[in-house]
């Protein structure tokens, strides 16, 4: 079994996980130019989504920004 | 005066903290009129824009204003309603090279941006960095109604995040000074209880 903690909630992958970041944000059809992400606590930088490998039981804040100000 | 209004120790807190604002727009505005009223003792405000027409729906700035760079007209309205505190000025495009070197000696940044790739990089650079600086950061301000919707909400022990989360101004809503106003008070008065209590 996989998973990842995303925003407080558990999501159960049913054989792997998405191999990177950027995988991730694709599944979930979050646009990755708009979205600030922390892995355990670490803010991962947009340049170094496509590198950042996940594994299991780590916990994922995905944070929108939506515009106006 | 501010002495006897909130007892010294808060007064002493409030006068010796250095909050940052990126983007002197709608929030950035009114953020800064807060914190001023509230009896912050330093700021560091970043803008590299001009006051437009389209601006006075929200923002605090005044026709006379019309052309003004945003930095200059921000710290005139600011020392009118409190000549003693103390403003440091920055009119430049804040980016991922020069944003940590400005707020360098901030404890507190306020991220005020319009677009929503611009509040990305500031938070990714902030965050990153710097080691201590903490984010309070707005998204999900735009419309009018849902007061309650917009709060506060602590992601981890350096961004705060304000707003709903949703209503922003790719869904075509528009932006107006009560939604802004309250959003940028959420900012304020979470930046004044980091500074007071010292956590959330």
């Amino acid at each position: 079994m996989t998973v990842l903690r995303i925003n407080g909630e558990d999501r159960h992958f049913e054989k792997t996980l998405p191999a990177t970041l950027a995988d991730l944000l694709g599944l979930m059809k979050v646009d990755a130019a708009t979205v600030v992400a922390e892995i355990d606590g670490q803010i991962i930088k947009k340049d170094d989504f496509g590198s950042t490998k996940l594994s299991t039981g780590q916990k994922i804040e995905l944070i929108r920004l939506v515009g106006g100000g | 005066m501010l002495i006897e209004r909130h007892g010294k120790t808060v007064y002493e807190k409030l006068n010796a903290a250095t909050v940052g604002i990126a983007g002197l727009g709608g929030l950035g505005s009114n953020v800064a009129v807060a914190l001023v009223r509230a009896g912050i003792g330093k700021l560091v405000i970043a803008d590299f824009d001009v006051v437009e027409p389209s601006n006075l729906n929200r923002q605090n700035y005044f026709p006379e204003q019309l052309g003004e760079d945003k930095v200059k007209a921000t710290t005139e309205n600011l020392k009118k309603i409190n000549p003693y505190v103390e403003i440091e000025g920055v009119s430049t495009k804040l980016n991922p090279e020069n944003a940590a070197r400005i707020f360098k000696n901030c404890s507190i940044v306020a991220e005020c941006f319009d677009k929503a790739t611009e509040k990305k990089m500031l938070l990714e650079t902030i965050l990153t960095e710097t080691k201590k600086t903490i984010v309070v950061a707005a998204s999900g301000l735009a419309g009018f109604g849902k007061s309650n919707e917009i709060k506060t909400k602590k992601i981890s022990a350096r961004l705060i995040m304000v707003g709903d989360g949703e209503n922003g101004i790719e869904k075509g809503l528009s932006l107006m000074a009560c939604r802004v106003i309250i959003a940028a008070g959420h900012q304020a008065n979470v930046i004044v209880e980091l500074i007071v209590k010292g956590n959330l």
